[in-house]
């Protein structure tokens, strides 16, 4: 039997956003094995969120990316994308619809689910994180870690093999943070958890890479290495 | 009291809020159109423009405080051009049935006429839509979708950006150490460095997000659509026929 093949692979990947500029990741090699779970720890402007959206052939890339063994390209940036989950920084950036429901069911709905269904398994992502209620609520009547939750909702309905999720433990408070980390720690997907919350980050995953400047500075287990970079700057 | 523009829509619980969402699209706008196309300096037309905002007022069920919001808006809007009344009686171009002061006053009456009836409908039919309702309503006349579409994405993100809005003017007051009129001139003369960096940033986080979500390609009317049904089609044969009424108006006037 072959063993599926990894989540997400980059290899020697750079990104530059001005041709002449340094760039914002520079030669980054990793691979994520399917249902690994990994948080890309680093400070503000490391390049966390350029490599989750390099993932998804949002930015322009040198190097190789593979998502479930398919090279991320523009044109296969559609099949990439229907392979992952994708929560924002910010959920009101991602969150397009007026009612939750809608804005939940819309990844089924696209890929041909029947209304009913899709509305049905809707309710259920919600319930499941614990949003249940609010399923027929307007999106703007919402506080921001209901939001999380909903946007969080959207990205795993179609049970995506990849989570990519950007600083989702910002603005939650300690008990949010808890729950959200026992939420993603009860799925079975691939996650790359972009933070720089080392403790939710430990929380969900053994494995931390490191990234400082725009590269990998360390990648593992050990969490020792980052406290003392962190601490010394 | 405030009302806030994403308070009123849907906020309307009258008879129209019953009907398929695009015969309150269609109805809203073919009142609207009729009202400015009815003449405002004749009896007949001032009676036919008053008669269809307050039927269309009714119909749509739209709450005091919002009718109250408005007609003050339209007020301050369009009485101003009443100042220009003595420059106009003097100036030698008075277009209107009479001479002198009769003339110089069909103007701004005509405006003040033609903009509130005009603002009140618009209110009314927005309070008859929720923004569903409205991407509903768009998909089902024939419309281009991707129009369709990126309205709908701009009125949802509206309602966004209005927080954002009255976050950005907290900041400034409390930084400032002003009040809230004062804030609210220091946001506007400020709008172009703060506000619309902001606005850019989003537009392009909004824009990826669409993109990863597969927003564009998708035909939106995957949300099901409300069918026409025989109260759609009695308001839509109406608000023609008031069209009509309008438009014959309007020739007579000629």
């Amino acid at each position: 039997m072959t063993s599926p093949a990894p989540a997400l692979v980059f290899d020697g990947v750079t990104v530059r956003y001005e041709v002449d500029a340094s760039p914002a990741v520079d030669n980054v090699t990793f691979s994520l094995a399917a249902g690994e779970r990994a948080a890309l720890v680093g400070l503000n402007g490391s390049g966390k969120t350029t490599i989750l959206l390099a993932a998804v052939g949002l930015v322009p890339y040198e190097g190789d990316i593979r998502v479930c063994g398919t090279p991320v390209s523009r044109r296969t940036a559609a099949e990439v994308r229907d392979r992952v989950g994708f929560l924002f920084n910010l959920p009101d950036d991602q969150l397009l619809f007026p009612k939750v429901i809608e804005d939940v069911a819309f990844g089924l709905l696209r890929r041909g689910f029947d209304r009913t269904e899709a509305y049905r398994k809707a309710v259920l992502a919600l319930d499941s994180l614990g949003v249940g209620a609010l399923a027929e609520w307007p999106l703007q009547h919402l506080s921001h870690g209901q939001k999380q939750r909903v946007a969080l909702a959207g990205a795993m309905i179609t049970d995506p093999p990849l989570l990519l999720l950007d600083e989702p433990s910002a603005s939650l408070d300690p008990p949010g943070r808890r729950a959200l980390a026992g939420i993603l720690g009860r799925l079975d997907a691939a996650m790359l958890i972009a933070t720089h919350d080392l403790d939710f980050g430990r929380r969900l995953c053994r494995r931390l890479i490191l990234l400082e400047g725009g590269k990998v500075a360390n990648d593992g287990e050990d969490l020792s290495t980052i406290q003392r970079l962190w601490e010394m700057e | 009291m405030r009302t806030s523009w994403h308070e009123i829509w849907g906020s309307g619980r009258g008879p129209a809020a019953r009907l398929a969402p695009q015969t309150r699209i269609l109805a809203g706008a073919a009142f609207f159109a009729a009202c400015l196309m009815s003449p405002a300096l004749s009896a007949p037309g001032t009676v036919f423009i008053t008669a269809t905002t307050a039927v269309w007022i009714y119909a749509s069920g739209l709450p005091g405080r919002a009718l109250r919001s408005s007609a003050l808006l339209g007020l301050a809007m369009f009485l101003p051009y009443f100042l220009l009344v003595p420059l106009m009686v003097k100036g030698p171009s008075v277009t209107g049935p009479g001479t002198g002061w009769a003339g110089a006053l069909a103007v701004p009456w005509g405006i003040l006429l033609h903009g509130l009836a005009g603002l009140l409908i618009a209110t009314a039919t927005i309070a008859t839509l929720t923004a569903s309702d409205l991407r509903g309503g768009l998909l089902a006349l024939p419309f281009p979708r991707v129009l369709a579409a990126i309205l709908v994405q701009i009125v949802h993100q509206t309602f966004v950006l209005l927080s954002e809005t009255n976050r950005v003017a907290a900041a400034m007051a409390v930084r400032g150490g002003s009040g809230r009129w004062r804030a609210a001139v220091r946001m506007l003369s400020s709008l172009p460095r703060v506000w619309l960096p902001r606005i850019l940033g989003r537009a392009d986080r909004v824009a990826a997000a669409m993109e990863i979500r597969g927003f564009a390609e998708a035909d939106l009317r995957i949300f099901g659509q409300r069918v026409i049904r025989a109260p759609d089609a009695v308001v839509i044969v109406l608000a023609g026929a008031v069209l009509a009424v309008a438009a014959t108006l309007r020739l007579r006037l000629l």
